[in-house]
């Protein structure tokens, strides 16, 4: 440890007593919870019974589940989707928004709307204008010959509204850092492209582009972490029906937990869950150890 | 950037206005359907002018009359969960701004590690520990969820916006024999204020919406806003529309006008506490 500059005792336990507060709460709330889990998996676990130690028989299960293959399998097509749809909108907002435009805070704050929307609302929100045969959108695409959205019926249909849900209350999310790490790209870069005869794409492409990458990388990892925690949105929409055919992880966690008391199965799911998180994060929590490290 | 030509104006604006439409457009249409008579809330197409009446919100008080108790536990939990959040992250973050070394080199890339861990994870050794603690259904629960899941983002933000204010101040009132306490109040959290209130919000919109730990832990005496709104949602006997849109209106009224408000925060929180990790 650095010297401290002022006086041997309050160098160390000053930051130790300041850092406590915050350090005990995910302690006890995040990190001793997740390592129980773990125990867990490999446990007969019930609600109000003592568990039992089974091996891997937990995990066996588990992988021998065509019902958590499906929610798996559910799961990344709905992140794929989520994602991938949030990062094209989100960029094409950013890339608008950093270029003229008049009421700029003000157009910026409408985008960001749904931010504050809560899960409940927004999916009362979609299934009101989606609801078969009555639904005002669901009427317009009957009329425009398009065909409804089969929401409550097909499965594909379902999940498909579930990634619309998500694409819509966190768009503003991966808009907002494109937008902020635009406007960090030094214009003059820019000017001189466009100078030297380089068209809009090719500005973008070969300037501006690799300039807000490394946001663009970080938005793309934190929201694939977060999509594939999905849960209210299909819960409230099919609670993963029918016939589990729309179950996600999270659903199938809960449901294993809290419907079926199968404590030992929901927690090697959850273990899964977190496994798969942090291989996710590995480049990013990489690079941030390495820039700690480097101010030390 | 230079202004573009009239063809280029229109297709921007043209485009800005589409985009407002798909992000607004339902919460409007939620907004204004709250105030539709109940007959004409699907009647199509959807009539622009009407009436506006009250008896949603009528409704939703006379069969809902646990809405009111439950959107007062959202703010209580709400209040709770930031203060405890921006008061824990603020020392937090003076720490990791002011001091170095690899025990807190360690602690801070912790702090990071735990925020890549879905927070549906914990419900499953909490559930069976609040129930022995006896504490389901209470406010604290949902309070220390909520600190527990922000507190790391909340604690980036303020040791970006802390590091941002002149040591020489602090040692100042140091030389004038301030002690920590002291230096904190009169000092940093003056000049941190727009950071309190940055990471503060966070914390806030996710308390105010939260849905799974509030659906896990609480039933009746701490249920929030949100859960009552999902039985709305969820009744077997027909959702009662106008009443669910009664009730969405009212939560997200406050929310929604402290997003618009504060955009400026919510900008410069993201920034800190993601990007920067």
């Amino acid at each position: 440890m650095r010297a401290a500059p002022r006086g041997k005792l309050s160098g160390v336990a000053t930051p130790v007593a300041l850092l406590t507060p915050a350090q005990l709460l995910l302690l006890a709330v995040i990190l001793l919870p997740s390592i129980y889990v773990g125990w867990m998996s490999f446990q007969r676990a019930t609600f109000g019974a003592e568990p039992v130690f089974i091996g891997f028989a937990n995990w066996q299960a588990l992988l021998a589940d065509r019902v958590f293959w499906r929610a798996a399998k559910n799961t990344f097509m709905v992140v794929l989707a989520v994602v991938y749809g949030e990062l094209a909108l989100g960029l094409a907002l950013a890339v608008l928004m950093a270029g003229w435009m008049p009421m700029k805070k003000t157009f910026i704050a409408l985008l960001i709307a749904p931010y504050a929307i809560n899960e409940v609302s927004a999916v009362a929100m979609w299934r009101y204008v989606l609801e078969p045969d009555i639904g005002m959108v669901s009427w317009a695409l009957i009329q425009l010959g398009i065909g409804q959205l089969d929401w409550s019926a097909d499965p594909t249909d379902a999940l498909a509204l579930a990634a619309i849900l998500g694409i819509w209350t966190h768009t503003p999310f991966t808009f907002l850092i494109l937008y902020a790490a635009l406007q960090g790209v030094p214009a003059e870069l820019q000017e001189a492209a466009r100078v030297d005869g380089a068209g809009a794409w090719s500005v973008f492409r070969h300037v501006t582009l690799p300039f807000i990458l490394p946001a663009l990388l970080v938005a793309v990892m934190f929201r694939t972490i977060t999509a594939m925690r999905i849960f209210s949105e299909v819960w409230l929409l099919t609670e993963g029906g029918p016939a589990r055919m729309t179950e996600v992880l999270a659903v199938y966690l809960y449901r294993a937990a809290f419907r079926y008391h199968d404590f030992g199965l929901a927690s090697a799911t959850a273990l899964s869950m977190v496994v798969l998180s942090l291989l996710i994060a590995a480049p990013y929590l990489l690079a941030a150890w390495r820039r700690m490290a480097a101010h030390a | 950037m230079p202004r573009p030509r009239a063809f280029g104006r229109v297709w921007r604006l043209s485009a800005a206005m589409i985009a407002v439409a798909w992000s607004v457009f339902p919460i409007v249409l939620v907004v204004l359907s709250s105030f539709r008579p109940q007959r004409d809330i699907f009647r199509i197409p959807p009539s622009l002018i009407f009436s506006p009446s009250l008896d949603n919100y009528a409704r939703l008080f006379r069969d809902w009359p646990a809405f009111l108790p439950d959107m007062l536990n959202s703010v209580i939990v709400t209040a709770g969960a930031t203060l405890m959040t921006v008061g824990f992250a603020t020392i937090a973050g003076y720490a990791y701004a002011r001091h170095a070394g690899r025990w807190l080199n360690l602690s801070a890339f912790f702090m990071v590690v735990v925020r890549m861990i879905p927070p549906i994870v914990v419900t499953l050794p909490l559930f069976p520990l609040v129930s022995f603690l006896r504490l389901n259904d209470t406010h604290i629960v949902l309070v220390l969820l909520y600190s527990a899941f922000f507190v790391s983002l909340a604690t980036w933000i303020m040791r970006a916006f802390i590091a941002a204010v002149p040591r020489e101040l602090e040692e100042a009132a140091r030389v004038d024999g301030a002690h920590l306490g002291h230096i904190f109040r009169h000092v940093i959290v003056p000049l941190v204020a727009n950071g309190m209130l940055a990471a503060g919000l966070f914390v806030a919109v996710y308390a105010w919406n939260e849905f799974v730990f509030a659906l896990v832990f609480t039933t009746r005496n701490a249920r929030t806003a949100p859960l009552v709104m999902s039985e709305m949602l969820s009744t077997t006997d027909g959702v009662d529309w106008g009443v669910l849109f009664a009730a969405a209106t009212i939560q997200l009224a406050p929310v929604l006008a402290c997003v618009l408000a504060a955009q400026r925060y919510v900008i410069a929180g993201l920034t800190a506490g993601a990007v920067k990790g």
